[in-house]
């Protein structure tokens, strides 16, 4: 009977604790590289562990990438809530014989479909990760935050 | 039996008031796209960009670098050969529609003229492949393009909103031999 209590403890504990985890949704990364080889690479990830793993990237490049990006921190902001906000919408395509490049919005994520005959890219992130990720590099330099 | 009825007819107004209230008050205002289309027919080539107006009303404003500044952007007086570009576009507003400017040469011809409430520039060049150009920019944008109160300033911002106002518009075509180029803002946010 106790034990049954544990493992339920436990399972609950594990069930919300993946819950929350996901919460920010999924970052999804997949690529095919067709030439010399073949090779596959597929990524699914919690989008709020990217914010957590920016603490354990090098203080000193950290500091770098924040110094570059605080003047357009503004910018920044406003561009990614208005994203939140828009509808689904593709920005950009660009199709060429054998090359297809699409950036969309999709259901609160930024998508980004690279296709050409050496290589397809999928790439999907959901805003909210892409906010927070940003927000903690901009924080990494010891400048005053805008 | 009374207070029932009461209580009944009372429902039903807040269910009538409720259903009348007018549909545009609660609507959101329509959202307009910038949509710029190249497309290379011969190379089979071709570049869609879809940009919802609000979006760039929204940052334009927050990007503060080299002429642009809050939304606005300031010309010098060298970028123009001291031509006055704000008395300029003040003399075509308050003028009625007319052609202003008729430009024929051998193999180009380029007018510029205000009709219909718009701002009309064509340009058709026979040397290079056949290329026209035609440009019609809303008589609005242009009141919003100089609504600043400094003389050598232009509120790009201001005339995002006089744009995404204006309803839909053909902006500017570019063809020739084999490109054709669009620019048009429209209310369909993937217009294929």
């Amino acid at each position: 009977m106790l034990l049954g209590k544990i493992v339920l403890g436990v399972a609950g504990t594990a069930l919300a604790g993946a819950g929350v985890i996901c919460s920010e949704g999924m970052i999804e990364v997949k690529v095919v590289e067709r030439q010399p080889e073949v090779h596959h690479v597929y990524v699914l990830a919690p989008a709020m562990l990217v914010p957590i793993a920016a603490h354990f990237a090098p203080q000193r490049e950290m500091s770098r990438a924040a110094a570059e990006m605080r003047p357009w921190m503004p910018t920044i902001r406003a561009a990614l809530e208005q994203l939140r906000e828009s509808e689904d919408i593709t920005f950009v395509e660009v199709k060429e014989p054998g090359q297809h490049v699409r950036v969309a919005k999709s259901g609160g994520s930024i998508v980004v479909d690279v296709e050409d005959p050496d290589d397809t890219v999928h790439v999907v992130a959901p805003i909210r990760a892409i906010s927070s990720t940003i927000e903690q590099v901009a924080s990494a330099s010891d400048g005053p935050t805008i | 039996m009374r207070k029932r009825l009461q209580a009944i007819a009372m429902f039903c107004l807040v269910v009538t008031m409720a259903a009348s209230v007018p549909a545009a008050m609660s609507a959101p205002p329509t959202e307009r796209y910038l949509h710029i289309r190249v497309e290379d027919a011969s190379k089979g080539e071709s570049v869609n960009v879809n940009v919802p107006l609000s979006m760039a009303e929204k940052i334009l404003p927050t990007v503060n670098k080299g002429n642009l500044h809050e939304g606005r952007v300031t010309i010098g007086s060298a970028e123009l050969n001291d031509v006055d570009i704000r008395a300029l576009l003040d003399a075509v507003r308050s003028a009625g529609d007319n052609e202003f400017v008729t430009v024929k040469q051998k193999d180009q011809e380029v007018h510029v003229a205000k009709r219909n409430g718009n701002l009309v520039v064509h340009v058709s060049d026979r040397s290079k492949e056949g290329q026209t150009v035609d440009i019609t920019v809303p008589m609005k944008v242009v009141d919003a393009l100089l609504s600043t109160a400094k003389e050598n300033e232009l509120d790009v911002a201001a005339a995002l909103r006089a744009l995404s106002d204006a309803g839909d518009s053909l902006l500017v075509t570019v063809q020739d031999a084999s490109q054709h180029v669009r620019i048009w803002v429209d209310s369909k946010n993937n217009p294929d």
